[in-house]
């Protein structure tokens, strides 16, 4: 049985490229894991940069309570303040963002502020954070959410925080890829359908051509305990 | 001369009302000693800035101080969740939540401390926020003619921020994730700072570390060691699960009251 976790950590990492400057911020242990695996596996160079303000912290301390704590800053070599990552991405030099949020429409839209009319919300989320700069700045801005159900893909956000340039979305079901300013189906991971996935999905699920998705590899599974002893991957399944 | 002060006498200083920055990030390196005081001595109608808040906003709010927040994100992150008096307070009608990117709170106190009355920014095309809130707008940029965001300037009245270091005359050390501090405090007309260690005059001029927020920027210093409790405070201590828990378990202000009363019987 693979874990969700696992197979959202190994799908993430692949996205990412050798020598891109990648960028997580809050609640964010998923994504900085899946960095920490592709830097260790097939992307060495990628550049981790992150709240905390380290440029590619070793991380010799697991935090799991913050993805934004002091661990990131301890044992990099150079520092890059938040608000100077952010300058980084406005002018264009920043490759990979990797974001969240509540509800995702199929052109990329993102709402991660409120459910409700946001004069008097029902409830008030978090906000976006950097989503509302990030994800039209940065290259490619890479969704992934731990839900996956007709309240988070919808056809009709309650509020749009941003659309830009979401390139994926990985959820606990598959891999969405953005075509042409829509979100299509790229890959199912094992273990699901696409019966399962058109059920579980608001907006309608249009695909070009279908794979599963790899599981995780024997490598990749060696290389994410290596990377997440503390399972900090698995933090949104558990709360 | 001497700025150090006493927490109370510090916070009596701050007005109700006041545009208040709040140094640190999530759970890390927040003023949580100087948030418990405002909450002590009953502050009300307080306008919090913060690029990421948790239970420093969190408080505030269970304890009825917080008319608005001007911040990108507000949560505990993943391991302790969504702040629920935070949201019960937006949800009823009581606190405005005025969302920002993060980022467009960076600029708001950025156009503070470079004394303009707004900041043009980048992304922002495509979103709702701008049409929700006032203090987003779009600009022609007199050069080329084309449409740019802007974000109106943000100068708090007080920013609140917890350090490693500071000597008694105000100067400041920071170690470790600097966030938006240094911003906040030339963005801030009044800047307060508490400190984990109160070094001896001259500390600075002899150590190649300078202290990055300069005396004359600075308004009151108090000794305050842990205090970022029950936040994590770089090179000191990390966050305090059950002391974060245990706030996330009271009910209602009564029960804030005597929390906070008896965690200032134990000098915290």
């Amino acid at each position: 049985m693979i874990r969700p976790c696992d197979m959202m950590a190994v799908t993430m990492a692949r996205l990412i490229r050798d020598g891109e400057t990648v960028f997580h911020g809050v609640s964010s242990h998923l994504p900085m894991v899946a960095l920490l695996l592709a830097k260790r596996l097939h992307a060495p160079h990628a550049v981790h940069l992150n709240i905390g303000g380290g440029v590619d912290p070793a991380i010799a301390r697991q935090d799991g309570i913050s993805s934004a704590g002091g661990n990131l800053w301890a044992d990099a070599a150079a520092a890059l303040t938040l608000a100077e990552v952010f300058d980084l991405s406005m002018r264009g030099g920043l490759d990979v963002a990797f974001l969240s949020g509540v509800q995702f429409d199929s052109t990329g839209g993102v709402n991660a502020s409120l459910i409700g009319d946001w004069k008097q919300p029902k409830v008030r989320l978090p906000g976006g954070a950097g989503s509302a700069v990030l994800i039209p700045t940065a290259r490619r801005a890479i969704l992934w959410r731990t839900k996956h159900d007709r309240r988070t893909l919808v056809n009709d956000l309650d509020f749009l925080t941003v659309r830009g340039h979401v390139s994926d979305l990985v959820t606990p079901l598959c891999h969405f890829t953005m075509h042409q300013g829509e979100m299509i189906l790229k890959s199912i991971h094992p273990g699901t359908d696409i019966e399962t996935i058109a059920s579980s999905t608001g907006f309608p699920i249009r695909y070009i051509r279908l794979d599963s998705t790899p599981p995780p590899t024997p490598a990749e599974m060696a290389a994410l305990k290596e990377v997440d002893p503390g399972d900090l991957r698995n933090i949104e399944f558990r709360s | 001369m001497s700025k150090l002060t006493s927490l109370r006498d510090a916070v009596r200083a701050i007005p109700d009302g006041a545009l208040l920055a709040l140094g640190g990030n999530t759970l890390n390196r927040a003023p949580m000693a100087a948030v418990y005081e405002l909450a002590r001595q009953g502050k009300r109608g307080l306008r919090l800035v913060k690029t990421a808040g948790a239970m420093d906003v969190d408080l505030l709010c269970l304890a009825g101080g917080v008319a608005s927040v001007d911040a990108g994100f507000i949560s505990y992150e993943s391991h302790f969740g969504l702040c629920p008096n935070y949201r019960k307070g937006v949800e009823q009608g009581q606190i405005q939540a005025n969302e920002h990117a993060c980022y467009t709170v960076i600029s708001a106190l950025r156009a503070a401390a470079y004394g303009l009355p707004f900041m043009p920014v980048a992304g922002l095309k495509q979103s709702d926020l701008p049409r929700a809130h006032p203090y987003f707008a779009r600009v022609r940029d007199p050069f080329s003619g084309q449409e740019v965001s802007a974000v109106r300037a943000l100068r708090p009245d007080w920013a609140i921020l917890h350090v490693q270091q500071a000597d008694e005359l105000g100067n400041a050390r920071i170690e470790g994730p600097e966030y938006e501090d240094i911003l906040m405090s030339r963005a801030a007309a009044k800047v307060l700072i508490t400190a984990e260690e109160i070094v001896q005059e001259g500390h600075f001029r002899r150590s190649e570390r300078k202290a990055q927020i300069p005396h004359f920027m600075v308004h009151g210093v108090v000794y305050q060691p842990r205090g970022a409790a029950p936040c994590s405070c770089q090179g000191c201590y990390p966050a305090d699960e059950a002391e974060i828990s245990s706030f996330l378990a009271l009910e209602d202000a009564q029960a804030l009251t005597s929390w906070l009363h008896e965690r200032g019987r134990a000098g915290i």
